[in-house]
């Protein structure tokens, strides 16, 4: 049992270096035995990495402490999902994790390309393994998960381990680095697809099509992870925020941008034949922001609170990283004529133009957003002087940014395909944008002064117009044809064209997003220090403290208050902030923090801690007006995103408007 | 009148650490300024967002950003004596000068590169392609084609 694992993940290396091989050989001669060798190869990994990984969560939930792994990351009095989480809670589990996961893509890709892209796919497989053995490399020789706890020569186990670090141990949290994960890793296939398209010179747009459903459903796991992770620091670290610009936070941030931006350039090839070079570029720095991501994380190169311990392994990372990037651009330089443009834009003022727009702006905030969290070690390498750079810095760069990101999410829909013309853009903008200026003035004059968050409201109803109208003249068209009802309409619109009005419905969720996030302008805090019976306010709230109690349990020490809350003196009823204090290892302190969540606002009362006397409770109140839209928000992206993946109704097929030889006779006056 | 400053500032702060002292946070400006301190315990939040129980920074911090209030000083002077203790690492936004203004313009300067590269690419995407040696057509059929291009493309996907 003890070496079960190890041995699987062993052999599990050793077939994920024939995989490669086979692929590259049977692809370059063409050799149909070595090809499907690979698959089956593909397969095997997935059969043993499955049994180590069975191996590990297996001696997590029945507490095999002398796996150094478990004793590190698990206890006896954790809760059964928490031991399963404890997977995922360290470096080597992670990392075994990462590998699992890529095998389990990797298996589903070969079966479901099994008669398809004969040429194509031994590349593909390659590529994957070639991802595959590096971090069969890491779980096998760099940071194995099944080290053996001993003492000389004679494996030893530890009566109970340390326990899953206690800010882990929150649902939430238990979701949030899977959803994670299947984005970094899901998006090797795009990657492995992409470069099978450049080895083969493929002429077409195969490798698009094919990787469209993988591309949006990569991105969707990557949204949920970062909203899921959002939602684990709002609802655990106390502080009442849910994003700080933390680096691993912004390391998950990057490949989605980028991805973002791919999944939108992806319709110029598809439609027009355009940017092929580009979304070439785009799905690699993305599938290597993901390795950079979890090489961020694990390295200790910025110092973070997310973290993993500080390891050895970045240079491996950086090496990986190295010879992938070397290799995808000299394969791009080397096929630049197989990526020849198909079309011509006819106007500046088109769909195509917005498009090129938008995809900068998601790089250029992908770039400030890497450049920030990478700003203090380049400055400090340069000035030899240590730097700070915090949410202050991250905000005052990247709001005006995702501004005009917004910006360009309404105006894009409203170009059309080749060109648009300025009656068109009149007929268009003309009521959105009259709305977006009349709500700004009537907050102004409501006596609103925070520039970024009036600028966000205005764009807000602006883009959200811009939506509707799309959806209300086609719903309408319809309804007319068929004589049903708008709704009906829409429904009817949405099914013939899934893409496009899902599409639509995801940008709807980023705006109802934008409206929660502009809401952060208006924050109120407040900290105090209160004994039983004592009474404060903030904002429209009064607060009582009626009492504050402690107890333990197996797991955990607790202090918690039971805080009476009025609004405007109206009971809302008490609630129950509480500091926890787990007892394994450094005897770390998390909050539950108590949140009243309406649509107007959030009441969040966060249990700090106690006084420096130990006599009075420290009680940090906040109202966070407009939070419960972000989550709203995010199941809107959600519904949108579902949308995209169903087949629409209606098979479309896009027409590549270039003009094709025919030559207008010379004018010569009509004869009589 | 510099050690007259300090002097005082020792006498405040040790005031203010025998007395019972009230929590600094609820002080609006030293939440204001100690937004713009980071907290170095590697937490990676400000003075005033870190939240951990007994921090060996944020807490000595905030207290002494509290005499520095009470003691009448000026934003500026707080943060100054802040770097003096700490270096600029305390900041929680670099000064914008020196090697640290690049960090503000860099992001800026590539995305003004990346508008110009934008318009060059539109401008060589917008000529013309070669026309092909096809068949010559005449003025009725040419429009007839085009309104029926047209037509076609109305009907296409936007």
């Amino acid at each position: 049992m003890e070496n079960l694992g190890a041995l699987a993940v062993l052999l599990a290396f050793c077939l994920a270096v024939f995989a490669i091989l086979a692929g590259f050989v049977g692809g370059w001669k063409r050799n149909a035995f070595l090809a499907h060798a690979a698959g089956r190869a593909v397969y095997s990994v997935w059969i043993l990495l499955t049994v180590a990984a069975s191996v590990l969560v297996y001696s997590l939930i029945t507490g095999d402490y002398r796996f150094a792994y478990v004793a590190e990351h698990s206890n006896r009095a954790m809760p059964l999902m928490y031991k399963f989480a404890s997977w995922w809670g360290g470096q080597e589990g992670s990392l075994l994790f990462w590998s699992w996961l890529l095998s389990c893509y990797s298996a589903v890709v070969v079966f479901t390309n099994r008669r398809r892209h004969r040429s194509m796919m031994p590349y593909v497989i390659g590529t994957l393994m070639m991802t595959q053995c590096f971090f069969l490399i890491m779980n096998s020789f760099v940071a194995s998960p099944f080290k053996m706890l001993a003492v000389g020569r004679t494996i030893q186990a530890v009566a109970d381990g340390n326990g899953l670090n206690p800010l882990l141990q929150y649902p939430a949290m238990a979701i949030h680095p899977p959803m994670l994960y299947l984005g970094y890793v899901g998006f090797v296939v795009p990657f492995a697809f992409a470069i099978g398209s450049l080895i083969t010179r493929q002429p077409g747009d195969e490798w698009i099509y094919t990787t469209r459903r993988w591309a949006l459903v990569t991105w969707l796991f990557q949204s949920t992870g970062i909203l899921l992770g959002a939602g684990w620091a709002y609802a655990v670290l106390g502080w009442g925020g849910y994003w700080a610009w933390d680096p691993v936070e912004n390391a998950s941030f990057l490949p989605w941008l980028s991805a973002t931006a791919f999944l939108h350039s992806v319709m110029m090839q598809e439609k027009k034949g355009m940017m092929k070079v580009w979304n070439m570029v785009l799905v690699s720095g993305t599938f290597f922001l993901c390795i950079f991501g979890t090489f961020l994380t694990r390295s200790g190169v910025v110092s973070s609170v997310h973290a993993f311990a500080q390891s050895s392994i970045g240079p491996w990372f950086v090496g990986f990283l190295a010879i992938m990037v070397a290799g995808t651009l000299y394969l791009i330089l080397d096929r630049l004529d197989y990526l020849k443009t198909e079309s011509r834009l006819e106007s500046v003022i088109s769909r195509e133009s917005s498009f090129m727009f938008n995809n900068l702006i998601l790089v250029a905030a992908c770039f400030s957003i890497l450049w920030g969290t990478l700003f203090p070690v380049i400055s400090e390498w340069a000035t030899g002087e240590k730097i700070s750079v915090g949410k202050p810095f991250f905000n005052r760069i990247n709001i005006p940014i995702f501004l005009f990101l917004l910006f360009l999410t309404g105006v894009g829909p409203l170009f059309a395909w080749r060109r648009t013309s300025l009656e068109s853009l009149r007929r268009n903008f003309q009521w959105p944008l009259v709305a977006g200026l009349v709500l700004v003035a009537g907050l102004i004059a409501a006596g609103m002064r925070a520039p970024f968050a009036l600028t966000a409201f205005g764009l807000c109803l602006f883009v959200a117009w811009t939506i509707v109208a799309e959806f209300y003249k086609g719903a309408r068209a319809i309804s007319a044809k068929t004589g049903g009802n708008l709704l009906a309409g829409a429904y009817e619109l949405t099914r013939r064209n899934q893409r496009r009005y899902g599409g639509y419905i995801v940008h709807m969720g980023i705006v109802v997003m934008f409206v929660g996030f502009a809401g952060s302008a208006f924050n109120l805090d407040s900290t105090v220090e209160v004994n039983k019976g004592d009474a404060f306010s903030i904002g429209h709230y009064q607060l009582r403290v009626m009492d504050l109690t402690s107890g333990d349990n197996d797991n955990y020490a607790w202090n918690r208050a039971a805080i009476d809350v009025n609004k405007d003196g109206a009971p809302l009823g008490v609630f129950y902030p509480e500091r926890r204090f787990y007892k394994s290892g450094e005897r770390q302190a998390t909050s539950e923090v108590a949140i009243r969540r309406r649509l107007n606002e959030d009441l969040y009362l966060n249990f700090a801690g106690m006084s420096d006397d130990n006599q009075r409770a420290v009680i940090q109140a906040y109202v966070n007006p407009l939070v419960s839209w972000i989550w709203i928000g995010y199941y809107v992206l959600l519904f949108g995103t579902l949308a995209c993946l169903v087949p629409s109704k209606v098979r479309l097929q896009y027409a590549r408007t270039q003009v094709l030889g025919v030559k207008k006779k010379a004018y010569a006056p009509a004869e009589k | 009148m510099h050690r007259l400053k300090s002097s005082l500032l020792v006498l405040v702060v040790a005031a203010v650490c025998l007395g019972q002292a009230p929590n600094p946070l609820a002080n609006p400006r030293v939440r204001r300024l100690g937004d713009q301190l980071m907290c170095l315990c590697g937490c990676g939040a400000t003075i005033t967002g870190c939240n951990m129980l007994g921090c060996s920074h944020s807490k000595p911090a905030r207290e002494k950003l509290l005499a520095m209030v009470n003691a009448g000083m000026s934003d500026s002077a707080i943060l100054d004596s802040f770097v003096q203790e700490h270096g600029v690492e305390i900041l929680a936004k670099p000064p914008a000068q020196g090697f640290n203004l690049l960090g503000y313009v860099v992001p800026f300067i590539g995305i003004a590169a990346g508008l110009a590269f934008v318009w060059l690419v539109i401008k060589r995407f917008r000529k013309p392609l070669a026309v092909a040696g096809g068949p010559e057509i005449d003025d009725a059929a040419f429009a007839s084609y085009q309104a029926q291009i047209e037509k076609d493309l109305e009907k296409l996907d936007r």
